[in-house]
C-alpha cells in the first residue's frame, strides 16, 4: 500500500489508538511440550513463540565458558510470516536482531550459576507486523522464567516512534514504514535499559520524551507478563507447611 | 529419526505393552491421538493451518506469488514444499540448513500433494511460458511429539483448502480460490516387534525399526508412499498397512477435510 | 499466609541474612531469582516450579548410560552436566574391554554423585550399598525441585505410595523415580506420581493423593474380584517386604535400598 496522507488524525492513529496506547497483547505460558520453558505472545498482528532449552550441554564444546553459561538466542522468521515469502534461514537482519535481543536478556540471567552450559532461546516469528523483536524479547523473558532459569527480573520491550511529527508508542506496520523514527527499547522493571536501537530522526527532547513513553509501555507490558506467569499456576497455593 | 538414547527399560516397557496389545497412552494399535486443525491462523499467508496430533504441533503456511514456470512445463504452476526441523521443536533438532530427515519429510509431504493431483497445476498458469503461480508450502514444526509426517501432510492440505490466489495484489484480476481437485491424506504406521501401530508417539517412533507412510486420495487410491528406517517389512505387513491407511485416511478426510 | 507464588525480581523481605536458595540480595533487600513458591517463615527461599537438576556430591540419582567410552560410562542424569562413571567406581575390578558386558548404552543405573568439581565435572560411583543397575520396573520423571514434595514430610507421601501400590519406589534427587512391582501397582504409582507433579502447588496435596489412590484401587478391586483370592497371598508377602523397609526420616534424603546392593546382583551373575 502507498503512504496514507495522514497517520494521525485528531490525535487518533489509523488503527484507532491514542499516541501512547499499546496494541492488544495476548500471552500464554507453557505452550510447548518438549521445550523446558515456552511462551506464545501476540502483540497487535505479531504472533511469536519462544522456547527455552537449558541449561544444557554445549555443542560444539569450544563454545563453552568455564565459569558461566553461554546464552544463545535465535530469532527466526517463518517463511509465511511476511507479505512476500521470506527465504528460510538466517539473513543479516535476523542475525543482528538475535544478537541485540540476546544482549537485552543476558544482564538479568544468573549465568554464573551454570558454568560450561548453554541456555538456548529460540524465537519463531509466525506472523510479523512491526515490532517482532520486542515481541520476541517479551516472549523469551517469560519462557526463561517458565524454564526455571534464575534471573534478576523479567525484561519487557516495546518501541516508540515518530509519525506526523508526533511521538507514538508501539508502531504498527504503516507507522513503521512511513514514520519518521523508530526506537525499540527493552528494560528491566526497575528501569535499566537493556536494548536500545533507533533509526530515523528525533530531536534530543523528542528522544527523552520518547524514552519516557517507552518506559511506560514497558511497565504496562511487565504487568501483563507477570499475570500471564501467575495464571499458569492460578490454583490455590499450598497453604500447609508440609514442604 | 531421533538421536535420543531411549533407556532399555522404556523400550522393554513399550514392547511388553505391545505384546499385550496395548500402548502407553491407552490407544489401540489403529487409533490416532486426538487431532485438531485450525485454519487461517496466519493472516500474512494466503492459506494456513495449525495441526496438532497429540503433542505434535505444526503450523503450515501457504504463500502464493507469481513467478517463472519451469522450461519443461511452461503452462503449469509450481509447487515448492519446505520443512524445517527448527531447534525450538525438540532438544535434538539443530539450527542450520535442513538435513536428510527434514528433507525427506518435506519431499513426502510434497509428493502427497503433487501426485494426488490435489492442485490443478494447469489452472495455476497466468501467461504460458512466462508467468505462473508459485505455491510455497512451508511447514513449521513447533513441537515434536512423534509423527511429524502426518501432521505436516494434514497441515499442507488443510492450508491449501483455505488458500486464495492473491491476484488483486499483483494486478492480475480478482482473488480466487486455489483450484483443488483432491484431498490426499497421509497415514503413517510403525513396526515394533512385528506389530503394526498407526500414528507413532515420539518414543514409539524412536523405538520402531521402520515406518511406512501411505498417502491416499479421495478415491482410495495411492498417491505417495515412503518406507523410512532400516528394518525390512514383509509383503503381508505392507499390504496390511496399505489397507488400514486407506481406511484411516478416509475417516480423517471425512472428519476434518470436507471441501 | 507465608507462602506465595512469585516471579523473578519480586521483592521478598528486608532481612538479607535469612535469604536462601531461589533468592538474591541487592542493597540489603531480598528478591526472588526464580518463578516459584516463596516461603517466608524462618528462612526466605523460593522453590522453583521447573528447572534442571544441578548435581551435588552425595546425591543419589538415577541415570541412563548414553555411551561406553574408554574407561568411563557416560551417564545422562537429566542435568546440564553428564555424569562420568569411571571403571574404578565399578564395585569390582573389570577390564576396560569388557565394560559393555556389565553396563551398556541404554541401561539405567541408580548411582551416587561422588564428586563435582568447579568446572562441573561430575563423577559418579557404584561403590555404595544404595546403588544398583536397574533391570526391571519403570522410571518416571518429575521436576527435580518437586522431589521433596514427592517424598513428603518425614517420608509420608512416599510411604503412602508404596503401601497403596505395593511397589518399591526409589526417588533420585534428579527427579527420576524408579518403580518396581506388579504391572497394575506400577501403573497406579506412575499415575499418582504424575498427579503429584502436576498439583504440587495446590493445597491439600497429601489428602488428595490419598483419596486418588483409594478411589483408583476401589475400581480396580471391583473389576478384579475373581482373582482376589489368588493374588491375596502374593500381595501380602509384598506388603511385608515393603514394611520391612525403613522410611527415611529426613525428608530430603532419598530412600535407601537395604535388600541387596549392586554387588549381590553382579556376583549373582557370575555364579
Amino acid at each position: 500500500m502507498s503512504k496514507p496522507e495522514k497517520l494521525i488524525a485528531d490525535g487518533i492513529r489509523l488503527d484507532g489508538r491514542k499516541p501512547d496506547e499499546l496494541r492488544p497483547i495476548k500471552i500464554k505460558v507453557g505452550v510447548l511440550n518438549r521445550a523446558d520453558g515456552s511462551c506464545y505472545f501476540e502483540f497487535g498482528g505479531n504472533k511469536v513463540i519462544a522456547a527455552v532449552y537449558g541449561p544444557r550441554e554445549v555443542h560444539p564444546r569450544h563454545m563453552q565458558k568455564s565459569t558461566s553459561a553461554v546464552v544463545r538466542y535465535r530469532y527466526n522468521m517463518a517463511s509465511f510470516s511476511v507479505e512476500e515469502r521470506k527465504r528460510p534461514g538466517p539473513d543479516r537482519r535476523s542475525i543482528e536482531v538475535s544478537k541485540v535481543s540476546r544482549e537485552a536478556l543476558e544482564p538479568v540471567i544468573f549465568q554464573e550459576y551454570f558454568p560450561r552450559s548453554a541456555i538456548d532461546i529460540f524465537v519463531e516469528i509466525l506472523q510479523a507486523d512491526a515490532g517482532t523483536r520486542t515481541a520476541g524479547i517479551n516472549a523469551a523473558s517469560i519462557a526463561l522464567a517458565d524454564a526455571g532459569i534464575p534471573m534478576k527480573s523479567l525484561v519487557s520491550a516495546c518501541a516508540v516512534g515518530k509519525v506526523d511529527d508526533t511521538l507514538v508508542l508501539d508502531l504498527n506496520k504503516d507507522e513503521d514504514n512511513y514514520g519518521q523514527a523508530d526506537m525499540p527499547i527493552a528494560m528491566t522493571p526497575d528501569g535499566n535499559i537493556t536494548l536500545l536501537q533507533m533509526d530515523g530522526h528525533l530531536s534530543r527532547d523528542e528522544f527523552r520524551e520518547g524514552l519516557e513513553m517507552a518506559k511506560k509501555g514497558c511497565t504496562a507490558i511487565y504487568e501483563m507478563q507477570k499475570s500471564a506467569l501467575m495464571e499458569k499456576y492460578s490454583s490455590q497455593i499450598e497453604g500447609d507447611n508440609s514442604e | 529419526m531421533s538421536n535420543e538414547i531411549i533407556a532399555e527399560l522404556r523400550k522393554d516397557y513399550i514392547y511388553n505393552l505391545m505384546i499385550k496389545g496395548e500402548r502407553e497412552d491407552g490407544r489401540t494399535f489403529n487409533q490416532y491421538r486426538e487431532i485438531t486443525i485450525d485454519t487461517n491462523v496466519i493472516d500474512k499467508a494466503e492459506g494456513s493451518a495449525r495441526v496438532k496430533i497429540g503433542d505434535t504441533h505444526v503450523v503450515v503456511g501457504v504463500k502464493i506469488q507469481p513467478g517463472t514456470p519451469f522450461p519443461d512445463t511452461p503452462d503449469q504452476g509450481v509447487i515448492i514444499t519446505n520443512l524445517e526441523l527448527i531447534p525450538l521443536a525438540s532438544p535434538v533438532f539443530e539450527a542450520g540448513p535442513p538435513r536428510e530427515d527434514a528433507i525427506e519429510l518435506a519431499r513426502v509431504t510434497d509428493r502427497g500433494v503433487r501426485e494426488s493431483g490435489a492442485l490443478d497445476l494447469s489452472k495455476l498458469c497466468i501467461t504460458p511460458g512466462e508467468k505462473v503461480w508459485m505455491v510455497f508450502i512451508d511447514v513449521h514444526v513447533l513441537d515434536d511429539g512423534g509423527n511429524i509426517m502426518d501432521a505436516s501432510a494434514l497441515g499442507a492440505i488443510a492450508a491449501l483448502m483455505t488458500a486464495k490466489l492473491p491476484a488483486s495484489r499483483f494486478g492480475l484480476g480478482d482473488d480466487s480460490v486455489v483450484p483443488l481437485r483432491d484431498v490426499p491424506v497421509s497415514v503413517t504406521a510403525v513396526e515394533i516387534g512385528g506389530s503394526i501401530m498407526l500414528d507413532p508417539s515420539m518414543d514409539e517412533e524412536s523405538i520402531a525399526g521402520t515406518k511406512l507412510t501411505v498417502t491416499s486420495n479421495q478415491a482410495g487410491e495411492l498417491s505417495a508412499m515412503q518406507k523410512s528406517g532400516v528394518h525390512p517389512l514383509t509383503t503381508e505387513q505392507i499390504n496390511y498397512i496399505v489397507d488400514i491407511a486407506i481406511e484411516k485416511a478416509k475417516e480423517i478426510r471425512e472428519k476434518f477435510l470436507v471441501i | 499466609m507465608d507462602k506465595k507464588l512469585v516471579i523473578p525480581g519480586d521483592f521478598l523481605s528486608d532481612e538479607a541474612k535469612l535469604a536462601e536458595e531461589g533468592t538474591y540480595v541487592e542493597e540489603g533487600k531480598v528478591y526472588s531469582s526464580v518463578f516459584g513458591i516463596a516461603s517466608l517463615k524462618n528462612h526466605i527461599r523460593v522453590v522453583p516450579l521447573s528447572g534442571k537438576y544441578i548435581p551435588r556430591p552425595g546425591d543419589l540419582v538415577i541415570g541412563t548410560v548414553t555411551e561406553v567410552a574408554f574407561s568411563n560410562w557416560i551417564v545422562d542424569i537429566r542435568s546440564p552436566y553428564e555424569g562420568l562413571l569411571h571403571i574404578s567406581e565399578f564395585p569390582r575390578r573389570i577390564e576396560s574391554t569388557e565394560m559393555s558386558r556389565f553396563i551398556k548404552t541404554g541401561d539405567s543405573i541408580m548411582t551416587i554423585v561422588k564428586d563435582v568439581d568447579a568446572r562441573m565435572k561430575v563423577e559418579l560411583t557404584l561403590n555404595d550399598q544404595r546403588t544398583r543397575i536397574i533391570k526391571e520396573g519403570r522410571i518416571v520423571e518429575v521436576t527435580p525441585s518437586k522431589v521433596p514434595r514427592l517424598i513428603g514430610r518425614g517420608g509420608s507421601m512416599i510411604a503412602m505410595l508404596k503401601n497403596e501400590t505395593k511397589c518399591n519406589i526409589f526417588i533420585g534427587q534428579n527427579g527420576k523415580v524408579w518403580i518396581s512391582g506388579k504391572d497394575k501397582g506400577m501403573d497406579l504409582a506412575v499415575r499418582a506420581i504424575l498427579k503429584i507433579e502436576r498439583e504440587t502447588h495446590i493445597s491439600g496435596l497429601t489428602e488428595r493423593i490419598a483419596g486418588f489412590l483409594k478411589e483408583e484401587k476401589g475400581e480396580k478391586l471391583k473389576e478384579k474380584e475373581p482373582e482376589v483370592i489368588e493374588e491375596g497371598k502374593e500381595e501380602k508377602e509384598l506388603d511385608e517386604a515393603v514394611k520391612e523397609e525403613p522410611i527415611s526420616q529426613e525428608e530430603e534424603k532419598v530412600q535407601e535400598e537395604k535388600q541387596g546392593g549392586i554387588l549381590d546382583e553382579l556376583l549373582g551373575d557370575d555364579k
